[in-house]
């Protein structure tokens, strides 16, 4: 057991896997020699060698496209894409080919790849480095989505999801790579895709949030009685776990930093006004960023949800 | 014009240094962009450039010392016309140790936090518990609500809640409070926080769920007030100070054995009733930080003279601020003796869960009829509120009734006593 | 029947002025004093206002910075030979290009220090805003130079992108189209050797970025970076030939980024201290001291009263930059349509950014 960081354990889960696995190889920009702009990667070229972690030229429909051709070959690729932003020039690659070669094929061919990517608002950087689009990429059915909060969970979430036979991808949040650690066991472990975690239990509101949001719902729910759930995976989601919390409470509170319309907020909503509506005491109400792009450094801090509007929020649904 | 220069935010997650040596020194005279110190961090040096030329007339950081990001290093007297051109930073030509890159891009926060769940930390401020010395068992280490209690429990006396939790009277927190102007004139503004908020939380709740009515009485305690008089040498003798409040609980608790459901709950989820067999009286207890509603376990198996001596135990753990948890809650009736401050007639608001609250005015002497005779009498004002979703107004006129027949006549409560 | 040879790819390589500062007065465009004069002081403003940002960024009075110091030539060369009313595309690297252009310095503080402001390019100019997803701005050049053609102006559209652009999809698409469409564009890649971490080598197999052009139908030429006078001939030879009608070029400018990728990247941990020293000696502003000094156009004094007006050109720019009100929240949302949507209004309301 070891206290790490976010980009510890991540980096512990890969040389992991790594050992266990001869076909899991590491691809993208920056990641051998460099360990990774965010050093997640240091250390691994050394210990598998050129052929196991590789940089690839500057382009990430390549990075993506190539990855489909080798997890259709059976190999594991693990592909880091540098930002969330970038990974735009990818998604012909994801929507139109890793996310539906199982069904095209009707099982013949498979896409077993992770593609792993820095995401989210909060480190002050240049355009295009703050990216939320997570709800994008669970709109598309064959694809899954996981975000982990903590570098506990981000070890065993990490490792299943390069044992899963189906493309995943693995938002990191950026904000939360130094600043956060938790005890990693040493062993491998894995924790399941799909299922949510439990980060306080409580009997007056449903908070429902994921990555940083998750730390800063948390925050602002001191002084009130919330059981707060971390997803943990966005598709597909623990909607059991959603739906028995908000039975209990009555209230459901959805804080994320992506903006709101269509955000994933929206999709968790509806499930509850579908399949929880007569448990209901108060309206569901979802703390995000405005509908507007993310803007630069100066006015990020305006951008996320503070710990005021979380409040609000809060206030808000025990009104009723 | 004096500036403070403050150690910048020098990105990739730094978040404080140790001043390792000193350019220049005070009384120099500094040009922008000039580097004026070396900070050690992470085991890379990293040399400091001012933000603005002028003559250096305070260091504030020594040699050796730390410094945190945002702390003031030095202080500057800025020129007020134009600085003259710094000199160009050749950076070519020097060669800067830095720190370790760890992102390409951004500046990366770094802070060592215990993890732990909003509402272990919330139990962890009120017990006084060091949360950085808790052993986490929640995932990945995180500090649960159950292990602040197991820490907490470790202890032999809980320690009572931080004095910063609790709002403070008016003349203790001035220095909390900002200052403050509406449009109409001075205000002063006293945030809600700790017991005050758990109060106010706790009354909102009982408004809101329960259909709740006010009956009034009164009880002519004469022979009472005598009886008390008279025993009240010997509590002394036993050490306690004889109130009228342990009279008001048996005579309640007598009372509720008769109505067992004035001694009651709602369960609302499942729409049933609990009446408890057992008889825990909630008493409002005076303390530095607001009224807190003590409760005594028990009642059916104290004496009078029990309850006394129980009553100044908690009032002394009150004022000490030594009230734990536990004795704040499990009640399943509420008596507010207000009348100890004055008042007559109220509204008393019942103590969630509680589905009843008596309340016990100031007893005063009145002209009353007696035997068709006007005499003077001590009266006692009564004012019981029930929730009018158990308790129907028959019923609780009966028991208030019955509480005051024990009150008017106290021997009763001897002669049915076990 | 014998095997023919259908076609050859001739990829041609320019310099006019050497690392030792002789030129090749054949090939030197018809400059005179003051030209040279233009370029020095051009690449010591450049330079000034990017070391300029270093500080700052240091000092944290602006976020991170992506430095052209060893770029200047192949970025003032090539901007000074387009006309105002060509448009450019730059990358956010190309600091040197809004400089040489006349962009308001304070402008590219404050963007720099992460205000959209900063990006809100004055009519006067015909500068995109930088694109930060490498190469994605190539196509744009292209789409832009296409509208010249089909609009039967006589203007050109030029790009900007590094070594790494050239693996982008969006470089092979953008070129394609501009080929086979045969528009004004000009693909001006600026080669440093570095992308991030990865050396120009392992970018791609191709012996140069030069010969790419000959996969879309036109012709790329690579020239020396450090050398301004032939970065400057080289363009606008292409813009010339495109605003004839001959259709698009591509330059590859073989120079070196000196410095680390941004301020918050750390190259010593992928190169060595000896290749960036032996690029030292080869820069720009060294090279066109050698020449100039050898025509005897340049003194000591001349330099040093130049690079102190410069140093109090920035800094008054910087003043500029930082004596201004706070952007205002509100617009995050105002300029995401041209109008407000009945939910951006409420929005407003609901984040208190009513103005």
């Amino acid at each position: 057991m070891a206290k790490l960081n976010l980009v510890q354990a991540i980096n512990q889960a890969l040389a992991q896997e790594m050992e266990a696995d001869a076909d899991v190889i590491i691809i993208g920009e920056d990641v051998a020699k460099d360990g990774g702009v965010f050093r997640v990667t240091q250390g691994l070229l050394e210990k598998f060698g050129p052929e196991r972690v590789i940089d690839t030229p500057l382009a990430e429909l390549g990075i993506i496209g190539t990855a489909v051709g080798l997890a259709a070959y059976g190999m594991k690729p693990v592909a880091e894409i540098q930002f969330m932003g970038f990974i735009y020039a990818g998604i012909e690659q994801l929507f139109s080919h890793a996310s539906r070669i199982r069904t095209r094929s009707r099982g013949r061919f498979s896409c077993p790849m992770v593609v792993r990517t820095p995401y989210g608002i909060g480190i002050k950087p240049p355009e295009l480095h703050s990216e939320s689009s997570e709800a994008l990429f669970c709109q598309m059915p064959g694809i899954k989505v996981v975000i982990p909060s903590n570098p506990y969970s981000a070890k065993g979430l990490l490792i299943s999801a390069i044992r899963d036979p189906d493309p995943v991808i693995f938002l990191e949040a950026s904000r939360l790579y130094r600043s956060i650690k938790s005890d990693v066991p040493d062993e491998a472990y894995s924790i399941p895709l799909g299922k949510a975690a439990i980060y306080q239990e409580g009997g007056e509101i449903t908070v429902v949030s994921w990555g940083t949001m998750l730390h800063r719902a948390a925050e602002a729910s001191e002084d009130f009685d919330c059981e707060i759930i971390d997803l943990q995976t966005l598709r597909p989601f623990d909607e059991e776990a959603v739906i028995n919390s908000v039975k209990k409470t009555g209230r459901l509170v959805i804080v994320h930093e992506a903006p709101r319309m269509l955000g994933f907020g929206a999709e968790v909503a509806a499930l509850i006004a579908e399949e929880a509506f007569e448990y209901l005491k108060a309206p569901v109400v979802r703390v995000t960023a405005p509908d507007a792009v993310v803007p630069m450094a100066r006015l990020e801090d305006h951008y996320m949800p503070s710990q005021e509007r979380i409040k609000k929020a809060f206030e808000k649904v025990m009104q009723y | 014009m004096e500036f403070d220069f403050r150690l910048p935010d020098l990105g990739e997650g730094i978040t404080e240094g140790e001043v390792v040596k000193w350019r220049v020194k005070e009384g120099d005279h500094v040009e922008e962009h000039q580097v004026v110190v070396e900070v050690e961090t992470d085991k890379a040096i990293v040399e400091v450039p001012s933000p603005r030329g002028g003559k250096i007339i305070r260091i504030n950081k020594r040699e050796g010392g730390s410094v945190s990001v945002g702390e003031a290093l030095m202080t500057i007297e800025t020129a007020e016309e134009a600085e003259a051109a710094a000199p160009e930073k050749k950076a070519e030509e020097e060669k800067r140790t830095r720190p370790p890159s760890v992102s390409v891009v951004g500046a990366l926060p770094e802070k060592e936090e215990v993890t732990a769940a909003p509402k272990a930390r919330a139990l962890a401020k009120k017990l006084g518990v060091d949360l950085a010395k808790v052993a986490g068992t929640g995932p990945g280490g995180m500090v649960t609500e159950a292990d602040v209690k197991a820490a907490s429990e470790g202890k032999a006396v809980p320690a009572p809640p931080r004095p910063a939790e609790a709002p403070r009277p008016v003349e203790k927190a001035a220095e909390a409070r900002p200052a403050g102007q509406d449009k109409y004139g001075e205000i002063e503004r006293i945030p809600i926080r700790g017991v005050r908020k758990a109060i106010a939380k706790n009354l909102i709740a009982s408004q809101k769920t329960a259909a709740f009515v006010t009956g009034m009485d009164d009880a002519d305690v004469t022979d009472l007030w005598a009886l008390r008089k008279r025993e009240a040498k010997v509590a002394k003798e036993k050490g306690a100070h004889l109130t009228f409040l342990p009279f008001f609980m048996k005579a309640a608790q007598h009372a509720l054995a008769a109505y067992p459901n004035v001694n009651a709950s709602v369960d609302e989820k499942a729409e049933e009733i609990i009446v408890k067999k057992y008889y825990n009286i909630g008493v409002a207890v005076d303390t530095p930080d607001g009224l807190m509603v003590s409760v005594v376990k028990n009642v059916e198996r104290k004496t009078i003279l029990d309850l006394a001596m129980e009553l100044q135990e908690l009032s002394v753990k009150a004022r000490d601020r030594k009230i734990t948890l536990e004795e704040l809650k499990g009640s399943t009736f509420t008596i507010s003796n207000y009348g100890t401050f004055g008042g007559t007639y109220a509204t008393p608001i019942i103590n969630y869960p509680n589905i009843a609250i008596l309340g016990t005015g100031k007893i005063s002497e009145r002209p009353w009829v007696v035997d068709g005779s006007i005499a003077v009498r001590k009266i006692l004002p009564i004012s019981f509120t029930f929730d009018h979703r158990v308790i129907d107004g028959a019923d609780a006129s009966r028991f208030v009734s019955r509480v005051i027949s024990y009150l008017e006549d106290p021997g009763r409560i001897f002669i049915e006593s076990a | 029947m014998p095997i023919t040879t259908i076609e050859t790819i001739e990829v041609k390589s320019v310099r006019i002025i050497d690392e030792r500062g002789e030129a090749d007065e054949s090939l030197m465009p018809p400059f005179k004093e003051d030209d040279f004069r233009r370029f020095f002081e051009a690449i010591i403003l450049s330079r000034t206002f990017n070391q300029r940002a270093l500080s700052l960024q240091r000092e944290g009075r602006i976020g991170t910075y992506a430095s052209i110091w060893g770029q200047e030539a192949s970025q003032i060369g090539s901007a000074l030979a387009f006309n105002n009313d060509d448009w450019l595309f730059p990358t956010f690297r190309e600091s040197g290009v809004f400089v040489a252009k006349g962009y308001p310095m304070w402008m590219l503080y404050r963007y720099w220090a992460g205000d959209e402001r900063g990006m809100q390019i004055p009519p006067e100019f015909n500068l995109f805003p930088m694109s930060v997803p490498v190469g994605t701005q190539i196509p744009h050049a292209t789409g832009a130079a296409w509208a010249m053609k089909l609009k039967g102006h006589k203007k050109v559209a030029a790009v900007y992108f590094g070594d790494g652009g050239s693996s982008k999809g969006d470089f092979y698409e953008g070129l394609n189209f501009a080929g086979v469409n045969k528009v004004p564009a000009i693909f001006i890649c600026q080669n440093n050797q570095w992308a991030i971490s990865m050396p120009r080598s392992r970018q791609t197999a191709a012996k140069t970025i030069a010969q790419k052009a000959a996969a879309f139908g036109f012709e790329g030429v690579q020239v020396d970076g450090n050398d301004i006078a032939a970065v400057y001939k080289v363009t606008k030879d292409a813009v010339d030939k495109a605003r004839g009608g001959g259709g698009p070029t591509l330059i590859e400018c073989f120079t070196y980024r000196l410095d680390d990728h941004t301020t918050a990247d750390d190259a010593s941990r992928y190169r060595t201290d000896e290749e960036v020293e032996a690029w030292k000696a080869k820069e720009p502003l060294v090279r066109l001291r050698l020449y100039m000094e050898k025509r005897g156009w340049w003194t000591k004094e001349y330099e040093e009263a130049y690079a102190k007006k410069a140093q109090e050109l920035v800094d008054s720019e910087i003043k500029k930059a930082e004596g201004y009100t706070p952007p205002d929240p509100a617009d995050i949302i105002k300029y995401t349509y041209a109008e407000l949507t009945p939910r951006q209004m409420r929005e407003l309301k609901e984040f208190g950014w009513q103005s």
